[in-house]
């Protein structure tokens, strides 16, 4: 897991899926559908598409809401996830996930203001 | 300059409580000078990789053009150390490895709070890049936790915002970057004699020109130097060419050309030809 962590993980929609296949990333959307076994669940983004994310270990809770995933894409555009948080809603005010899908192509939009890699400091 | 301003208003409605003094007057923030050089009395939103990847010079930090001192930072925290006098956080904002961060730990004053934020909390980080033995980190006076998570939309956002703002402003005009200094002169750009629709966008560049004219004077200038025939181009010529600027501004810039000796009239006043031209 320390492996995933310490590598550029760019924030994705579903749609730069398959130009992250074999890379790390982060996803965030919103929970839609928790498969019986718990192993596995879909997510929207915030263009409404849905993404599948697959886990390690079984879900020991029901998960719903906004969750923030980071994982590796597989071949088939699914996400093999390492570890996931709950971007907590309870404070008040809701995530805006079509918002942050507008975030999300406006830093591939600029990667020379938002990079996700560390070139050589100087 | 107006770079400077449209930045000063949009952070301040992004609500930065930092600094205030430092963003209501540009001019405090520039320390003086006049160029677009930016010192370092601004707090910064930053990503881990453009601190880990910031070039120094001295004390000085530079992100691409940018100095950077105090930054923020917007991250998860992934791990925990807490000794007698600092806490030590690594947060991780996606962009790469995740940040040392160390808070200071005031033992004295019980108004501080000193509890540790456990992993897994999305914070908002406020502090000064230091580089120690070639490591990086950021000392933190604020590492707040996030209660609101589009505050991790908004940080993305403020980054990409003020990198392009700071940047300087000849290579970047905050409103897409269309505009270069390259693009100034009318005379490398064919298709100014024949596109009047060119001047709005033009107009609303980068200011003065290289050669002392103002945008709309070089267009008017351009436009008559272009013209081949011996009497020359006649006002009525140019409000058709420039359909974005008013007769009264044409007729205002052939005054102050001819005033400069670049044009002279021909077969009456309102024919006008350049006095560059090679025929």
């Amino acid at each position: 897991m320390a492996g995933i962590l310490d590598v550029p993980k760019p924030r994705i929609n579903c749609s730069m899926l398959s130009q992250h296949i074999n890379r790390a990333v982060c996803f965030v959307g919103r929970v839609e559908k928790v498969h019986p076994t718990g192993k596995t669940f879909s997510v929207s983004d915030g263009e409404g598409n849905n993404a599948t994310v697959e886990l390690n270990e079984p879900l020991e809770e029901e998960l719903s809401g906004i969750v923030e995933v980071i994982g590796m894409v597989s071949n088939k555009g699914a996400i093999m996830a390492t570890t996931y948080d709950v971007l907590r809603e309870d404070k008040g005010t809701p995530f805006d996930l079509e918002l942050y899908n507008e975030a999300v192509k406006l830093i591939h939009d600029f990667p020379q203001h938002y990079p996700f890699e560390v070139a050589a400091s100087g | 300059m107006w770079n400077q301003g449209g930045y000063s208003e949009t952070v301040m409605a992004g609500g930065y409580t930092q600094s205030p003094g430092g963003f209501a007057s540009p001019s405090l923030s520039q320390g003086g000078e006049k160029k677009g050089r930016t010192r370092a009395s601004q707090i910064v939103p930053c990503t881990v990789s453009q601190l880990m990847s910031a070039s120094q010079a001295d004390e000085a930090f530079r992100v691409g053009e940018v100095e950077v001192s105090q930054v923020t930072i917007v991250g998860i925290i992934r791990s925990t150390d807490k000794s007698m006098t600092n806490i030590q956080y690594k947060v991780d904002d996606m962009t790469g490895a995740p940040m040392d961060v160390k808070q200071w730990v005031d033992t004295e004053d019980p108004s501080v709070d000193n509890t540790v934020l456990p992993p897994g909390t999305y914070v908002k980080v406020s502090g000064n890049l230091r580089s120690f033995q070639n490591h990086r980190s950021v000392v933190a006076f604020s590492v707040r936790p996030l209660e609101d998570m589009n505050e991790i939309t908004s940080h993305m956002l403020e980054v990409v915002q003020a990198h392009m703002v700071l940047s300087k402003p000849q290579t970047t005009s905050g409103a897409g970057g269309g505009m270069t200094s390259s693009s100034i002169p009318p005379m490398s750009r064919p298709t100014m004699g024949s596109m009047g629709g060119m001047g709005g966008s033009y107009a609303g560049g980068s200011g003065m020109a290289n050669n002392g004219l103002s945008p709309n004077q070089n267009q008017v200038l351009c436009l008559i130097r272009s013209c081949p025939e011996p009497q020359g181009i006649s006002i009525q010529d140019l409000k058709q060419r420039l359909s974005g600027i008013s007769l009264a501004v044409i007729k205002q810039a052939v005054e102050f050309l001819s005033n400069e000796g670049h044009i002279f009239s021909t077969i009456d006043e309102d024919h006008y030809k350049s006095t560059d031209n090679d025929d």
